[in-house]
């Protein structure tokens, strides 16, 4: 059942491409009806989805496809950030033909992240996170500005080291393994006599993935791809891709194959902890909107490192709350940051001041994501920022709970700096004609706005249909 | 119901009538208070006498709305209607043309239901309520004076709200000693915990009286706040109410014996006051000054009395209270009258106001003889009973009041002499006699303290005595004129010592007002007088000085921590966020290497 997942946006992608006379917004609104129906799907049927059998190919023994608790988390993610990345190039791309490029780029994005998340075995997992990457070069590039060209080729430079690191690792790991299905390779380890082995090769991958997830100190492609890339692209890059291709895996992985090894889980967390503290350092001197999320993007997904570290069902179940919580508030944040684009035509915070005057639907749902980044109740960011810290007090993390504790303050901070230069205050001299965006940029800051306050507000629910089901994964 | 809730009731309602007027029609609020106050008066002349108590449940837990009507409350009353009652009549002339008559009027009632339900009490917590209830009615009323009175009313909140904290204090141990809440029921022995809630309450009591060193609120008061308050609160009710749990502590609630020391203590407090009070008063040159400073002195009479805990002191006492109410309000009357005839209190500038202004002379001549203790007037008849007490207790304390009782003369004799006598000066010979509303309350007041004078049989032997009882007085009866000839005379020689020191002193200097300047100047007086101008013995001011220093240092704290969280913490962000930014160099290859070296560090810490 879940297979379509796949089957649906590769259809629309064949229907859409049969013909060049199907305009892009055609496609457009296919891929918004698909992506929207993914999220109704997962969130409404979770009980069904988790019945369905896996998908297996008998013809290819590792490759099968499955789905667990977290995976609804992730795919329920997926759809919301597609969806809205769909309605803000629908907005922000004025021609057709690279409209259409767009669909067609976020379709493929679409159907490897959906597939990621259902795979189980090594292999397959680093092919798809490199078929992602490839389209995420274009995606920044979509523009073919000088910057654009830059961030992209800067994130493929440091996206092929990270290949050849994950490759490596592969490779080491069939030294010692028969096969590279997860849980066969979990096996594997557990038997073999050479720690050293095992350890780099979990290592490398491990590299691999912070490249991939952007974090502190391997995060140097990151700000420009972000802040260079195309409005709507960055909306999809920020906010779902890496986190699918870097912290998807990272997490899959501390499941299966290193969630007991004690140095692995102090390494993890020390990166993590870095990064919340460097990306909120850094993103506190910015003048440029998007770098300046892209910082804090870097510092959030330390805190989703940092709890998924710890090793505990509950840590875990946090960092995938976060995980959601993450995605839904940076998307409306870089939403934010296409409306105030498309108006003024610069991402330059020393041009903005006192926007929310002219732009009250932009400036209050920044607003929200501003609380929920900065972990202020009753925002879903405070739910998931909250148990990341009591998961690291009850693990007996005491420095780094403390370090979580204090640290949002910083975010508070640079969150504060961000809104006071741009959507508080006075009017700026020579904003007065600007206007509020259409709506199809104001839909999706409500929508993304309505679904971190109503997380927020109906904690107690989501807990127990969504996040607490997550820490079964660890009793399997 | 019982007719018992009147007396809180009548006032209560007016005081909400007033607060819903609107200015017309003009005289509703004056109509409003006056009536009610004149009910209720009439009400407590029919409860005097009787002996009811009233029960209606309230929080529970026992604290209950717990009346009782004795001698002692019916008694109190009946006094504090009726110069509620003097006041509202004087206030209507008086306050005629001054800000904020609602506010005044709603106070003024507020004050009456309040001192009446504090005194009719008969449940602890009940009563505290009401007697913090006359705290802010005090802070009010004061804060509706002049443009410096707003401080003052805080001075007075503070103050006074200190000294009820105390009492609070003292409420919570003696329910807790005695088990119960209800007044009539506690008659606790003086262990040394009951002993610390006496002090505690007995601070309550001469606080809420005015005296040291609770005082420094008064005199700043008399100038600030409207004058019928002055006449109203420090010169009578709240005498009336201070001296009446003070009697009710020491004589009902708390077994004191005649040599404890909490008897020496309040005597001694009572001597200070009265020495300290009244040689402030003797330099004043301003009218109302002068006045509360004889408002705070005369309390001290009143607590010296109390402490002997002998009859002849109790009684003398509590004699005292009604007629220090009595002439001190009157006093403030005249004041007010000349305040409002002539346009200013300051004695540099009246004199010579008796052929202008003959009924208002008259009055200001009867009280201040009362207030000297010159014979047959009241004022010599309760402090010719205090000295008999203190002279059984010890001759120190006799000597004070002796003292206290020269300077009390000198002072008056002073005042009479600045403002009324000598030469009418060009502006005052146009100033007319008060009018009528305002010297009836004078005037009543004036006859009653010669009627309790002369016929000192009434208030003696009808009001006060049954409140000892008989077994207290031991089959004494203090009425009629002194026993102690002895005493008599030596007051007698005092009083016209105080005469001829005045005439000599006025001669000498040229006028009345500088008699008493010799004393002002005295060697070691007049350093002591230069620091208490300074306001160096005011303990709120000394008070003040110190909390204004210790917030300065506060502030400096402040600004360190200020300056670690927005200087320095925020720096170092900044810098650190530079600092980091450097790295960002744009250069891939440089990028790559540092991936690179993280790579290897990370396999390291990992492989170790």
């Amino acid at each position: 059942m879940f297979s379509l997942l796949v089957l649906v946006p590769f259809l629309i992608l064949v229907a859409v491409n049969l013909s060049k006379k199907v305009a892009p917004n055609v496609a457009c609104s296919l891929t918004a009806l698909a992506t929207l129906a993914q999220a109704g799907f997962v969130v409404s049927l979770p009980g069904t989805l988790l019945k369905t059998n896996n998908v297996i190919f008998t013809w290819l023994p590792d490759f099968k496809l499955a789905i667990d608790e977290f995976s609804i988390v992730v795919l329920a993610a997926i759809g919301i950030v597609a969806f809205v990345a769909c309605c803000v190039a629908r907005s922000t791309i004025n021609d057709p033909g690279q409209r259409a490029t767009f669909m067609n780029l976020l379709l493929v994005a679409l159907i490897g992240m959906n597939t990621t998340v259902m795979l189980r075995d090594i292999f397959s997992i680093y092919l798809f996170v490199e078929t992602i990457a490839i389209i995420s070069f274009v995606l920044i590039s979509i523009d073919r500005g000088r910057l654009a060209l830059e961030g992209a080729f800067k994130y493929l430079m440091l996206s092929a080291f990270a290949t050849i690191l994950m490759l490596s690792s592969i490779a080491l790991m069939l030294l010692f393994s028969p096969t590279l299905e997860l849980s066969g390779l979990a096996e594997a380890m557990s038997v073999y006599p050479n720690p050293i082995l095992i350890k780099l090769s979990i290592g490398l991958f491990l590299c691999g993935l912070f490249i991939k997830s952007g974090l502190f100190p391997f995060h140097w492609w990151l700000p420009d791809a972000y802040s260079a890339a195309h409005s709507a692209a960055s909306v999809l890059l920020a906010g779902i891709i890496t986190k699918v291709v870097g912290v998807y895996v990272l997490m899959r992985l501390s499941l299966s194959i290193f969630g007991e090894s004690l140095h692995i889980q102090a390494m993890v967390m020390a990166v993590g902890a870095l990064s919340i503290i460097t990306g909120a350092v850094l993103a506190m001197t910015q003048k440029n909107f998007k770098r300046m999320l892209a910082y804090s993007s870097i510092s959030q997904v330390g805190y989703i490192i940092l709890a998924t570290g710890v090793g505990t069902p509950f840590a875990f179940a946090a960092a995938a709350f976060h995980f959601f919580n993450h995605a839904t508030f940076k998307s409306l944040l870089f939403v934010n940051a296409a409306s105030v684009e498309k108006r003024l035509g610069t991402m330059d915070m020393r041009e903005m001041g006192g926007l929310s005057n002219r732009m009250p639907a932009t400036g209050i749902t920044s607003l929200v994501g501003f609380l929920s980044t900065a972990g202020l109740p009753p925002f879903s960011g405070f739910w998931s920022k909250f148990m990341i810290v009591l998961a690291l007090w009850a693990a007996g993390k005491y420095f780094y709970a403390a370090f979580a504790l204090l640290a949002s303050i910083l975010t508070l901070g640079y969150m504060l700096i961000l809104q006071r230069n741009v959507f508080f205050g006075k009017l700026k001299d020579g904003l007065g004609g600007v206007k509020e965006v259409g709506p199809g940029l104001v839909i999706p800051q409500l929508v993304l706005a309505a679904i971190i306050v109503l997380v927020g507000v109906c904690f107690p629910f989501v807990l127990n249909k969504f996040i607490f089901p997550v820490q079964s994964i660890f009793l399997k | 119901m019982s007719i018992l809730i009147l007396p809180i009731f009548i006032p209560l309602v007016a005081a909400v009538l007033i607060l819903a007027t609107r200015g017309k029609p003009r005289g509703l609020k004056e109509a409003l208070t006056l009536v009610a106050t004149a009910a209720t008066l009439a009400i407590s002349v029919q409860l005097f006498g009787k002996e009811i108590s009233f029960i209606l449940p309230w929080i529970g837990h026992g604290i209950d709305l717990s009346l009782r009507l004795d001698r002692f409350s019916g008694f109190i009353v009946l006094f504090a209607s009726l110069f509620a009652f003097l006041t509202a009549l004087y206030s209507v002339v008086s306050m005629r043309g001054k800000d904020h008559p609602k506010q005044f009027y709603f106070y003024l009632l507020i004050i009456l239901v309040c001192t009446n339900a504090a005194v009719l009490a008969n449940n602890l917590i009940f009563m505290l309520f009401f007697w913090e209830g006359i705290l802010l009615a005090i802070f009010g009323m004061i804060a509706i004076g002049n443009k410096n009175a707003f401080k003052t009313a805080t001075k007075a909140f503070i103050i006074v709200g200190i000294s009820d904290l105390c009492m609070m204090g003292g409420l919570a141990i003696t329910g807790y000693l005695a088990s119960t809440l209800t007044i009539s029921q506690i008659h606790l022995e003086l262990t040394p915990l009951a002993s610390i809630a006496f002090v505690l309450l007995m601070i309550g009591a001469i606080a809420k009286g005015g005296s040291m060193p609770f005082h420094s609120w008064i005199p700043s008061a008399a100038t600030d706040a409207p004058l019928p308050f002055m006449a109203l609160m420090p010169a009578a009710l709240e005498k009336l109410l201070g001296i009446y749990f003070l009697s009710r502590i020491t004589l009902e609630m708390f077994k004191l014996s005649a040599g404890s020391w909490i008897s020496i203590t309040m005597m001694t407090i009572g001597a200070a006051t009265i020495i300290l009070a009244v040689m402030m008063a003797l330099v004043q040159k301003e009218y109302k000054r002068l006045l509360s400073y004889h408002a705070i002195s005369q309390v001290g009479y009143m607590i010296l009395g109390i402490g002997t805990c002998v009859p002849a002191g109790i009684i003398g006492g509590i004699f005292h209270m009604v007629n220090n109410a009595l002439y001190k309000s009157c006093l403030f009357f005249t004041a007010g009258s000349v305040e409002k005839q002539a346009g200013t209190t300051d004695l540099e500038r009246l004199g010579g106001l008796w052929k202008q202004m003959p009924i208002t002379f008259a009055c200001f001549v009867i009280t201040a003889l009362s207030i000297s203790g010159v014979p047959p007037f009241n004022g010599f008849f309760s402090k010719e009973l205090i000295y008999d007490g203190a002279l059984e207790r010890g001759k120190i304390f006799y000597l004070a009041a002796l003292i206290g009782s020269f300077f009390t003369a000198a002072s008056f004799l002073k005042l009479g002499h600045a403002a009324f006598c000598g030469k009418a000066s060009q502006e005052n010979r146009r100033v007319k006699e008060a009018p009528l509303g305002m010297l009836v309350p004078m005037a009543v007041i004036a006859f009653l303290c010669i009627l309790f004078g002369v016929y000192n049989q009434l208030p003696i032997e009808k009001f006060i005595q049954p409140i000892l009882g008989h077994a207290r007085l031991e089959g004494h009866n203090f009425s009629g004129f002194p026993a102690n000839a002895w005493l008599t005379l030596t007051t007698i020689v005092v009083l016209i010592a105080a005469l001829i020191h005045h005439l000599i002193a006025a001669k000498a200097a040229g006028s009345g007002l500088k008699a008493s300047e010799h004393i002002h100047h005295a060697p070691v007086l007049g350093t002591i007088y230069q620091a208490a101008e300074r306001k160096w013995f005011d303990p709120y001011e000394v008070g003040m000085k110190v909390v204004h220093i210790a917030s300065l240092l506060l502030m400096a704290i402040d600004r360190i921590i200020d300056w670690l969280y927005d200087g320095f913490l925020a720096g170092t962000a900044f810098l650190a966020s530079r600092a980091l930014a450097l790295l960002q160099t744009g250069n891939y290859v440089v990028y790559i290497v540092w991936s690179l070296v993280s790579a290897a560090v990370a396999l390291a810490f990992m492989v170790k």
